[in-house]
């Protein structure tokens, strides 16, 4: 039987830069997949997962576009598709806008920047291609530019490189699906020149039984700006791990992360915000449901370096728990070294409020249309924040899914 | 089509304390009641006790809607049979617009924007409000007409009013009244308006005032009592209730 191993190693042999590969799996080795004793892989169910798992080369048929490909499609000015991290195809050129897909380089750098990050090194040494998008100076992107990563083998590692030049401004989307008990283990870096604008949604529908393992850095210029909202409804284990470096003066960071949790799902979010320009500001708001056995984890960092002064930062986790038997955390931190802040955070964790459900129910409304409502509601604020070319196709999508996890709690 | 809603010896605890104690009241369709008591003699949890608020506990009594037993019934089943109650205060629900409750609540959709605008007119309410969430940055007053759009829209046999001048002035709470009044006629909507105060006797014309102190009902008759509240306060109702406990 092929282990995990054996496969990784005949990839990396074949590939034109084995040798960084190579350091970067001899890290992933040194490294080891983390254990539920280090405290931010605690509730990860890793003691189910074992590598030879994922270690067949079967592909499963390829398939039609889902209706939400569909749907993304017929809003963008630009389609990038990648199968199991290998980009079949760039699209047809927009003005202004380059899409590279090379053969994924794993540096020096690269491998410092994620040294103490097993999943990282994974992706470094096994990341077929870097897709490479980059949008030219004072470039307006009209429509989106999506990227539907579809996994179709029990590996994918995409790996992605946003960059706006100054003053250019760009939406962009990473769609994610199939992955049927397949290992998705992403890895994205937005480079947000100065006075750009990015407006990013990640949207994971990956099938069921999958571990998505993701991480996404974004290192924002002065007066630059990255609006990212990340919505995470597929995955057996789905752990989005997404920081930002507040690099330049007056940068500004939203993320705005969803989920809904049913069955056994675990949904791990992960976020650090790290503020160096003066004032620089984030506002991080999550807001997710968890049904039936399902859990879900948020540990948001801010830090704030000494010297960004005036900097704003907020933190805001509101969790709904759907079921007795549902779980969820909530951790937001904060390390500042700079007085001349301001720090906020709030986070809730409980079900729907009691009073109001009745309160619709005293008007005629059934228990179950009372809850779908209010479930609506308590996403509102995140669907609404959107692109608004994407609203409506994400709002449906996910109210589609609500139904079904409603129905089934009813 | 005649109607009844009869309330039979009511107890009802909230938070272990019984806050009714034997209330009994009955009324028909088109009927306007009034109930008038002073702050604490339990007018606020009998409007809860009839929509099935949580937390109120019904210890004995009956509630019959035409003979239907009410009390059996869920909140959203009370509604549905015809017993609405408009809130003193109107909860928030963010992200649920009054449009999706109505509709989920029963409403034709068809043309329900328009009518909901008139029935916000009527009551002297910018229908502009009812885009907002429910309640949500709304004024008393303004939760409070927005819940008359309810039950214009929705219909109810029975709407009962807790505390509905509350948060009004003069002119809105004029227009309320005849909103109300206009109910009972058009469509034989039966009135149980409760309050504290006089003032909303101006404009509702009541077919029966009764006096309640204590958790029960004290004094019943028509709208010359309101005068005898006026002229003597509820002190001497106080008393009566006293003499019979």
């Amino acid at each position: 039987m092929t282990t995990f191993a054996d496969a990784a190693t005949s990839f990396i042999e074949r590939q034109p830069n084995a040798h960084d590969r190579r350091r970067a799996w001899a890290a992933f080795e040194a490294l080891g997949l983390p254990t539920t004793t280090d405290e931010v892989w605690r509730y990860a169910p890793l003691s189910e997962l074992s590598l030879d798992r994922f270690a067949s080369t079967t592909s499963s048929a390829a398939r039609a576009d889902s209706a939400i490909v569909d749907g993304l499609v017929a809003h963008a000015g630009l389609v990038v598709r990648v199968v199991d991290g290998v980009v079949t195809s760039t699209g047809t050129a927009l003005e202004g806008v380059s899409v590279t897909a090379e053969a994924t380089v794993s540096d020096e750098a690269l491998a410092q920047r994620y040294a103490d990050d097993a999943f990282a090194q994974l992706n470094a040494a096994l990341a077929p291609t870097t897709i490479t998008v980059r949008v030219a100076r004072g470039v307006r992107v009209a429509r989106p530019v999506v990227i539907v990563h579809r996994t179709e083998g029990s590996v994918s590692f995409p790996r992605t490189v946003v960059a706006l030049e100054e003053g250019a401004d760009a939406t962009l989307v990473e769609y994610y699906e199939g992955g049927k008990d397949a290992l998705v283990v992403p890895m994205s870096e937005y480079h947000v020149g100065e006075n750009a604008e990015l407006r990013l949604v990640t949207y994971q529908r990956l099938d069921p039984s999958a571990w998505h393992v993701a991480r996404s850095t974004g290192v924002i210029a002065r007066d630059g700006r990255l609006l990212q909202a990340v919505i995470g409804l597929g995955g057996y284990y789905d752990r989005s791990r997404n920081d930002a470096v507040l690099a330049g003066a007056g940068s500004h960071n939203e993320l705005r992360t969803t989920f809904l949790g049913a069955q056994s799902q675990v949904h791990d979010f992960r976020t650090h915000q790290l503020h160096l320009g003066a004032h620089s500001s984030s506002v991080l708001l999550s807001k997710g449901a968890v049904t039936d056995e399902s859990r879900s984890i948020y540990t948001g960092l801010i830090e704030i370096e000494h010297g960004a002064r005036r900097t704003d930062a907020r933190q805001t986790n509101h969790n709904l728990l759907l079921s007795p038997r549902a779980h969820a955390d909530s951790v937001p931190n904060l390390d500042i070294r700079e007085n001349d802040v301001r720090c906020a955070h709030a986070s809730s964790v409980g079900p729907l409020d009691e009073l109001q459900r009745w309160y619709l129910e005293s008007r005629g409304v059934t228990p179950s249309d009372a809850q779908r409502l209010m479930i609506r509601g308590f996403y509102n604020e995140m669907l609404v924040a959107l692109p608004a070319q994407l609203a409506h196709l994400v709002e449906n999508d996910v109210t589609a899914v609500l139904e079904s996890v409603t129905a089934v709690a009813s | 089509m005649s109607s009844q809603l009869v309330i039979e010896d009511l107890h009802v605890e909230v938070g272990g304390v019984l806050v009714l104690k034997g209330f009994d009241l009955s009324m028909g369709s088109g009927e306007v009641h009034v109930i008038m008591g002073p702050n604490g003699s339990g007018k606020s949890t009998l409007a809860h006790a009839l929509a099935g608020r949580p937390g109120y506990r019904v210890v004995s009594g009956t509630v019959s809607l035409d003979g239907a037993d009410v009390l059996a019934l869920s909140p959203t089943e009370r509604a549905r049979a015809g017993l609405m109650v408009a809130l003193q205060q109107p909860l928030e629900v963010p992200g649920v617009r009054p449009y999706d409750v109505l509709v989920a609540a029963g409403a034709d959709p068809s043309g329900l924007r328009g009518r909901m605008g008139d029935e916000a007119r009527r009551v002297e309410l910018n229908p502009d409000v009812l885009d907002r969430f429910m309640n949500v940055d709304l004024s008393g007053g303004e939760r409070k007409r927005a819940e008359m759009v309810q039950i214009g829209v929705l219909r109810p046999r029975y709407a009962v009013l807790d505390e509905i001048d509350s948060g009004l002035d003069v002119d809105a709470l004029g227009a309320v009244a005849r909103r109300l009044s206009a109910a009972a006629g058009e469509w034989g909507c039966g009135i149980l308006a409760i309050t504290h105060f006089r003032r909303l006797l101006s404009e509702l014309v009541p077919t029966r005032i009764h006096v309640m102190s204590d958790g029960r009902v004290v004094a019943t008759g028509g709208p010359e009592l309101a005068e005898v509240l006026e002229r003597d306060g509820y002190e001497p109702f106080r008393a009566r209730a006293a003499e019979s406990a």
